[in-house]
């Protein structure tokens, strides 16, 4: 159950355009979980990352030195594919992340939250939540924040999709229950030599162009009655779609 | 073997997982199969509520695609949201009733296309809260036992502390990271199915065949391998190929 709040902020961030015009969604979101600061990176291939949303100057710091480093509780969330909560950072044994340590003392963060936004071994990026205070996130919160991150994950994955008329693509969070739609997404990876996670934005694609389900087009490409080209296309019908070379 | 050894197996394997380092995934799969062996049931599903607590199938007593569709199915209508949402079991259930087929007009109908003639649904509890549910489907109308109603609701607690105690994460925080874990696992491991059955050209059923064999023989977890395969970084020439069909 998502709080009136987190409703509105979904909203809100189906009518945006991109995440570039989005501090005020950002803002709004952070509000709503009751943190200090929200950050929002992006996985841009291998492993680097891109911050993309934050509403904090101490949360970017944070996420900086994270991104720099390579190891934190964003990295750990984004390798594990499984939030990690800290609710009070003085009382993580230093073993756990010896260098984040020494290089974070300095900043206003005491609690933080990462949620990692993906779909299984496909990794979008982090949604994380700071707080200059120590103590846990409600349950509400961190549901709140789940379902956040997995908004995130749908507008980064199917970006490329929308962008052609500014709708978003038909497929729901639902269609992602379907062991179908991941094993098309393994196949299609293969087919096109590509990472997972443009193989799933082929196949959204494909559904999209042709007005059928993801579901549909995953049984289709599963029992190999369809093999998408490398534009994207079934047999080479139908217009090319741009998609971008970002992992 | 008789039903107390069969038990007591089970019980023996509960242990294991919690002094070894195991694969949940897999430990659901077998525990799926038990269940199986059993109870009076033809098969037998393990469902995990998600972050929209939508049903998610973590695991089944065969990984038949279309088995794993048709609990999939339940993630909106069927006996195992009812029992989720409700805390209550919900057993002996018959699909030809037509109360049945009226209630969840797409579950009902597509359970009997695959054989099955009454289904049960066991909640999995953590203290108060219900984290999922046990789908259990036969193809028999005989009604679900007492003793195996009773023996069901044990099996659905120990596959509720297998999720919750798995240390595949080197430091858990909380349940609901470790229920997370275990919903991207599975994801990642139908990605991989249909990595290995396009390099193979097999079907993603076969695919997963071979690869489980792989990972028993060679002691890997099979989500920890299926995580190395997406990442490209484990060579799947070492996994010995099912034949091919085409």
């Amino acid at each position: 159950m998502i709080s009136d709040g987190m409703a509105e902020v979904l909203r809100l961030l189906q009518l945006d355009v991109g995440f570039d015009a989005a501090a005020e969604v950002a803002a709004r979101a952070a509000e709503t979980l009751g943190v200090d600061g929200l950050t929002v990176s992006l996985a841009t291939g291998g492993d680097r990352a891109e911050l993309m949303w934050c509403t904090d100057q101490a949360a970017g710091r944070f996420e900086d030195v994270q991104l720099t480093l390579g190891e934190g509780p964003g990295p750990e969330a984004a390798r594990t594919g499984a939030m990690v909560l800290v609710p009070d950072l003085a009382q993580v044994r230093p073993e756990r992340w010896p260098a984040l340590n020494g290089e974070t003392s300095g900043l206003d963060v005491r609690a933080v939250f990462c949620f990692p936004m993906g779909i299984g071994a496909i990794r979008v990026g982090v949604l994380t939540v700071v707080r200059r205070t120590v103590g846990p996130l409600t349950d509400g919160q961190v549901g709140d924040a789940q379902v956040l991150a997995h908004a995130l994950t749908g507008r980064a994955l199917g970006s490329v999709v929308a962008g052609l008329d500014g709708t978003v693509p038909a497929d729901s969070a639902d269609t992602l229950l379907h062991a179908v739609v991941h094993q098309a997404t393994g196949m299609v990876s293969v087919q096109l030599d590509v990472p997972l996670s443009q193989a799933l934005l082929r196949l959204r694609a494909h559904a999209y162009s042709s007005g059928r389900p993801l579901t549909d087009i995953s049984r289709d490409v599963v029992a190999r009655r369809l093999r998408l080209d490398h534009n994207g296309n079934d047999n080479g019908n139908g217009n090319p779609l741009p998609v971008s070379d970002k992992d | 073997m008789a039903r107390e050894q069969e038990i007591t197996k089970v019980f023996v394997e509960v242990a294991d997982s919690l002094i070894d380092d195991f694969d949940l995934i897999d430990f659901l799969q077998q525990l799926s199969e038990r269940c199986v062996e059993l109870l009076d049931v033809a098969a037998c599903g393990v469902l995990l509520a998600d972050e929209h607590d939508v049903l998610q199938v973590l695991a089944a007593s065969d990984e038949d695609t279309r088995l794993l569709e048709l609990f999939a199915l339940q993630h909106d209508q069927g006996p195992c949201v009812d029992c989720y949402r409700s805390g209550l079991p919900r057993t002996s259930i018959n699909l030809e009733d037509p109360n049945a087929q009226q209630a969840w007009p797409q579950f009902a109908p597509a359970a009997r296309q695959s054989g099955f003639v009454s289904t049960n649904a066991i909640p999995m509890r953590l203290r108060r809260k219900v984290i999922g549910a046990l789908g259990l489907f036969q193809t028999s109308g005989r009604p679900l036992s007492d003793a195996d109603a009773t023996l069901a609701q044990a099996l659905a607690d120990v596959a509720t502390i297998a999720i919750l105690q798995q240390r595949t994460l080197a430091h858990s925080e909380t349940e609901r990271s470790q229920l997370q874990y275990a919903l991207t696992s599975r994801i990642v491991l139908e990605q991989v199915k249909g990595i290995l059955a396009e390099r193979w050209q097999v079907t993603t059923d076969e695919a997963f065949v071979a690869f489980r064999a792989y990972a028993r023989a060679h002691h890997h977890q099979l989500s920890h391998l299926a995580r190395l395969i997406a990442d490209g970084a484990f060579d799947t020439e070492q996994i010995p190929r099912p034949p091919q069909h085409r």
